[in-house]
This record gives structure tokens, sequence and C-alpha cells, in this order.
């Protein structure tokens, strides 16, 4: 286990930037999450790191030796593909006990044995080890991409994506399962998503991505509560932060120069009052919270409301914020 | 947005249907599918009977008579099975099934060998990698007659340049050996032009088997630490084996019926050294002109290649499956 650090790293592909002077420190035995939209050149980041792209300049160093010369075998990592890539003529089994087998290790069928099963247990797919890979649904294969990877002890886990195609409640099973594995191992992980909730729950820090640049990183809370700019703020958040101009709502205080206001659930105080300054336009139910949609002098505003709080469409209500984010009109922080 | 091209798609297809002259529209509604699709296969269906089912059933005929085709007007009398009795126990007609095996086996042998490491090269897309493909794609392209001829005079003793080649490498003297008149040569000289002209065939299957393999399984297992040479074993070997097996399955059929290139090269000699079965078969039937025997000939070598192949093609498909 070791620390895995990029120094300034660069890489274009034509006339299209992937990633932009990054530098980014994933500290030995910690979890890292690069969330970002699509294109914002999160597989690259892993690539660079695993070898199998050569950054146009910076340095990746794992461990302490720079890696700049060496072929992916040399690094030793392990990698989760985006796109699965098990070895088609292989049975489940093979396909986890595929690098295990490599003659570098000079393990024996024994150990082999039983760390497969052992994976193939933390990834709910030992039912399955027997069948040929091509024969698996989608969440199954990628449950075996992920199991070929934690089969090994490599310097640091690299993971693309690896739960996007799973149903909603194996992925939160599997974003546990997996958390707790990283602990218990206390292994280096780089994990990508572009899913907030994955990034929130496991991350001990979220870098976040965009446009190949790294535009802020620090734990989830951090981030969360205290994004560096709009584009930060935006990507976190359930429902959506809410945009506002700074004369809407009453409650705030913009610094000079600020030019929106930033306004999540906590940064909103709801009172039903017939004479308040809102409207309710509609409700969705999701079971156990509401999303409240509410309209102010033409601008429309998204809320978590409590089931049980009685208003309904039609109704007014008077808003009133709660130390709202600040942001310029470049887009960036202003506190 | 999405929605915007459909919907134009779908109402310029409701006005083509609106334009559509009415006539036409009721001749073809006069039609069922099914009529319209007889009408269109019938042509081919009448051609491959007439061209392809006809003569196979005739032979089929002739091999239980006693006809001759240079006597047409003599009685025609069947025989029963005497003729495939006779051909069964000819003691040549093995010899010939023997020296066909062996040219199978080699041909196959070498062409997969070469045509598989052409491809191989091929398919690390070096500088230029296209031309290459394509200048090694000629012979294949080639007439039998053209290449048959061709090499007739490379192998010429005196003035052929692969006998020079050889000389150079060897030092044996050019003029010493021949490679066409020698009974130890002969069948490799006809070895070594098959294999020249279809090996890139070999080449191109292959080559369409390694192109099939996707890039991120080499990624994945170099990133799990498997040697080129374990990439190349527990890889390449098992994802293009079913484009192996086809293309042996291929030259393996036409080999089997191999003809021209012998009859242009040695026509069968030195004695019979070189005399395959499709050379007997020709013997028997347009020399000896024993046409009922040489039907049933033909009609074995038929059942016999029909045989192989159906039991390699189920191998094959288990391969597949795998
Ligand atoms: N091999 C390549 N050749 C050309 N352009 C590439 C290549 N790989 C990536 N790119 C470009 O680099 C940018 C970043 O790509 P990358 O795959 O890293 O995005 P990503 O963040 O992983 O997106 P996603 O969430 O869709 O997987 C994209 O604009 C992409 O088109
Ligand atoms: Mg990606």
């Amino acid at each position: 286990m070791s620390e895995v650090v990029l120094h300034r790293i660069g890489k274009t592909f034509g006339d299209t930037v992937a990633v932009e002077d990054l530098s980014l420190t994933i500290r030995d035995g910690e979890f890292v999450v690069l969330l970002g939209p699509t294109g914002a050149g999160k597989t690259t980041s892993l690539r660079l790191i695993a070898g199998l792209e050569r950054p146009d300049c910076g340095r990746v160093t794992i461990a302490g030796r720079d890696v700049g010369r060496q072929s992916p075998a040399e690094r030793d990592v392990a990698f989760v593909f985006q796109q699965y890539s098990l070895y088609p003529h292989l049975s489940v089994y093979d396909n986890l006990a595929f690098p295990l087998r490599s003659p570098a290790r000079r393990l024996n069928s024994d150990e082999i044995d039983r760390r497969v099963r052992e994976v193939a247990r933390m990834v709910r797919i030992e039912h399955k080890l027997q069948s040929r890979s091509t024969r698996l649904s989608g969440g199954e294969m990628q449950r075996v991409a992920i199991g070929r990877a934690l089969v090994r002890r490599p310097a640091i886990y690299l993971m693309d994506e690896p739960l996007s195609s799973l149903d909603a409640k194996l992925r939160a099973e599997l974003r546990l399962e997996l958390k707790r594995i990283q602990k218990e191992l206390g292994s280096t992980l780089l994990y990508v998503t572009h899913d907030q909730v994955e990034a929130m729950t496991m991350a001990d820090r979220i870098g976040i991505l965009s446009e190949g640049r790294l535009v802020q990183i620090g734990t989830p809370r951090e981030i969360y509560a205290d994004p560096a700019n709009l584009h930060v703020a935006a990507r976190l958040g359930q429902p959506h932060i809410n945009l506002l101009p700074t004369d809407l709502l009453p409650g705030a205080a913009p610094p000079s120069g600020a030019s929106a206001i930033g306004a999540r659930t906590e940064h909103l105080e709801i009172a039903t009052d017939a004479q308040g300054n809102a409207e309710v336009d509609w409700i969705e139910h999701l079971g156990d919270q509401n999303h409240l949609h509410i309209r102010v002098r033409g601008h429309k505003l998204v809320t978590l409301a409590d089931p049980y709080l009685s208003i309904k469409p039609g109704d007014r209500i008077n808003l009133t914020l709660r130390q709202p984010l600040y942001f310029g009109s470049d887009g960036e922080r202003l506190r | 947005m999405t929605d915007a091209p459909s919907t134009i798609a779908e109402r310029s297809a409701d006005m083509l249907a609106r334009a559509t002259p009415t006539t036409i529209a009721v001749r073809v509604r006069g039609l069922s599918d099914r009529a319209i699709a007889w009408l269109f296969i019938t042509p081919t269906i009448a051609l491959l009977l007439a061209i392809n089912i006809f003569p196979l059933i005739w032979a089929v005929y002739l091999s239980f008579t006693n006809f001759r085709a240079n006597r047409p007007n003599a009685e025609v009398e069947g025989v029963g099975l005497r003729n495939y009795q006779r051909v069964l126990n000819d003691p040549d007609i093995w010899i010939a099934m023997q020296t066909t095996a062996h040219f199978v086996f080699w041909t196959i042998l070498l062409q997969m060998i070469i045509g598989f490491a052409l491809a191989y090269l091929i398919d690390r897309k070096f500088r230029g990698h296209a031309f290459w493909t394509t200048v090694i794609l000629i012979p294949m392209m080639l007439s039998p007659a053209v290449v048959g001829n061709f090499w007739r005079f490379l192998y010429q003793p005196q003035i052929g340049l692969f006998n020079y080649i050889v000389s150079f490498f060897t030092g044996i003297p050019p003029s010493s050996f021949e490679m066409l008149g020698s009974v130890t040569l002969a069948p490799w000289a006809i070895i070594i032009v098959d294999t020249w002209m279809w090996a890139p065939y070999v080449m191109l299957i292959c080559l369409a088997g390694l192109r099939s393999i996707p890039d991120y399984i080499y990624e994945a297992a170099e990133v799990d630490r498997a040697s080129a040479w374990r990439q190349f074993w527990s890889i390449t070997v098992p994802m293009a084996l079913p484009f192996i097996m086809l293309a042996v399955l291929f030259r393996g059929i036409e080999n089997f019926k191999m003809f021209d290139m012998v009859m242009l090269l040695t026509g069968g000699g030195p004695g019979s050294t070189t005399e395959v079965a499709s050379i007997t078969l020709k013997r028997e039937a347009f020399e000896s002109w024993l046409t009922g025997r040489s039907s049933a000939f033909a009609i074995i070598l038929f059942v016999a290649v029909f045989g192989l192949a159906n039991i390699y093609v189920k191998a094959l498909n288990k391969v597949k499956q795998r």
C-alpha cells in the first residue's frame, strides 16, 4: 500500500484536452473519489495512473518511485474498467484467478482457490463461479470485474464507475461492502463516478473534475458545505442547489460583488403564511420526503420538505434565507 | 429536441405513403408477400437445380451403371454396387487418397503457421501495414493457371529463380536438383506453391479474428501482469481460434479437391508421386472412360468430404459456444 502522486499532469488527444494541469495526492490507505460529468477526463486520469496512457507532461509517482517509464504490469495497480472487459472465453472462476496465476506471484493453487472464493463471496457471485463470463448479466459482469481487482493486493485500486450498471439495491449494498473492504485492508483506492451519492458515502476525499481540471478537492463535508464555485455547488445536493438573484428573498447578507445566491434545502426556512412571499406550485411525493416546487416572483425553487407538512399546491408560504452561499459574476464563491 | 427528427421522419414517411400511385399499390396488393418471395427466388432455384443438383443426381445414377462417355450409343446396364466395390478395392485409389491426405496435412499446417504469423505481424499496426496487406494478398488474387506456369518457370533447374535462391543459401549447385522432376521433391514443390498462393487467404481470415479481439482485453491483461507470452496463449489464440478453425475448414475442403495446380505443375508425376485423388478421378473418367466407375469414386469423395466437414463444423460450433 502506498501513496500515489500526480504532479501537473496534462494529456490531449488531437484537439481535445482530456486532462489539464492535474495535481493530486492519494495518501496511503485513502479512498478518493473523482466526481465529474461525462467527458470530464475521469477515465483518462485513471488510465494515466495505470500506465495505459502516457501523459504529455507531468509526473506520476507511486510509493515514491517515478513510474513514468514503467509498463502497467510494473506499476502494480488493479483496474476495474468501465466496460467490464472480462476474458470472454474464461469462466468466472478463471477470470477471478487470472491475475493470481501470474508467474511473478508464485501462488500455489490452494491459495488461489481460497482467494477466488473469498472474493466471489464479497461481490456476491459465488453461485456463478463455473459460468462462462459471456453468459452473465451486465451487473454480474461488473461484479466479476470488481472481484478480479479485489483478488489482488496492489499499490492502488483504480475503479472506473464500477457500480454504474447495478440496480439501486445492489448498488447500495456493494457501496457499503466496497467501503468496508477498503477500510479492512487499508488499501489505497481511486474511484471514479458521476454519482454524487457514491461520492458522498464512500469517499475520504472527493475531487471534483470539470473539463479536465481538478476544481476542488476535500472531504465530502467540505465539498458539500463549502464549495469553491458554482460548478462544485451544482454537482452536489439533491434536489439541485437553487440559484437566485441577491434581492429575491429576505435573510440574505450578500457581500459586495455578489451576483447570485445559492440556496439548498438547509438554507431555506419555510413558514405557512397566507400573506407569504412564495406560492407552492406542486409537490412531488418521493415516499420518505417531498420535493416542494415553489415560485417566488417568477423564479422557481425546489426544496425538500417534511412529508407531514400540511401544505398543498396553491398555498402561500413565507420563505426566508438562512446563511446561503454567495457567488460572484464569474461563478466563484464569495465568503 | 430528440423528438423532432423522428416526427419529421414519421411525417415524411406518411407523405410518401400518400403520394404512392394507387395503381402500383393495388397491383402489389394483388400478390401476397409469399408469392412475391417465390417470384424472386425461383430463378435462383432453377439455376441451382440445373447446374448443381441435376448433375449430382445424374452422377449418382451413373455410378450404378456401366456407362462409358466415349460410347454414348452402347446399351447402359445397371451394375448395382459393383463400381463402388471396385473403387474401394483398387490399391491405386488408396495410394492417391494417401497422397491427398499428405498434401492436405502439410499445406494446411504450413498455411496456418505462415498465415497466422503474417496476420499477427500485420495486426501490430506498424506504419504502412495497409500497403503490406495488399502486397501479401496478391498471390491469392492470381489465377491458378498463371501461378502454375509462373512457378514452373521459377522451378526451372537451369534458369529458375527458385533453384538459384536455394543454391545461394545452401551452396548446392542450382542445376543439380529438379523440383518438379524428382520423386522426393515434386510433392514439396506443389506444397510450396499452394502455400505461397493460399497463406494470404488464411492470413486474411486470421486477421479478421485478431481484429475482433477488443483492445481493452489486452489492457486488462496487461494490468493483471500477464506477460506477452501468456497474453498470446490465453487471449489471442483462444479468441481467434474459431477463425483459425474456419480457415482450416475452407482450406481443407479446397485442398482435398486440389486439381489445377497439380495438373499444371506435374500432371501427377513423376510416376504417380503427386497423383492426388482428383487427378486419378480425371484419369478414370477421361482417359480410361470408365464413366460409371469414376462417378462412384466422385460420390465416395463427396461423401467423405461432406462427412468430415460436418464433424468438423460441429467441433467448430462447440469452440464458438465456449
Ligand atoms: N483515445 C482517445 N482518443 C481521442 N479522444 C479521447 C480518447 N480518450 C478520451 N478522449 C477524449 O477525452 C475527453 C475525456 O474523456 P474521458 O474518457 O476521460 O471522460 P470521462 O470523464 O471518463 O467520461 P465518462 O463519464 O463518459 O466515462 C473526452 O472529450 C474524450 O472524447
Ligand atoms: Mg469514463
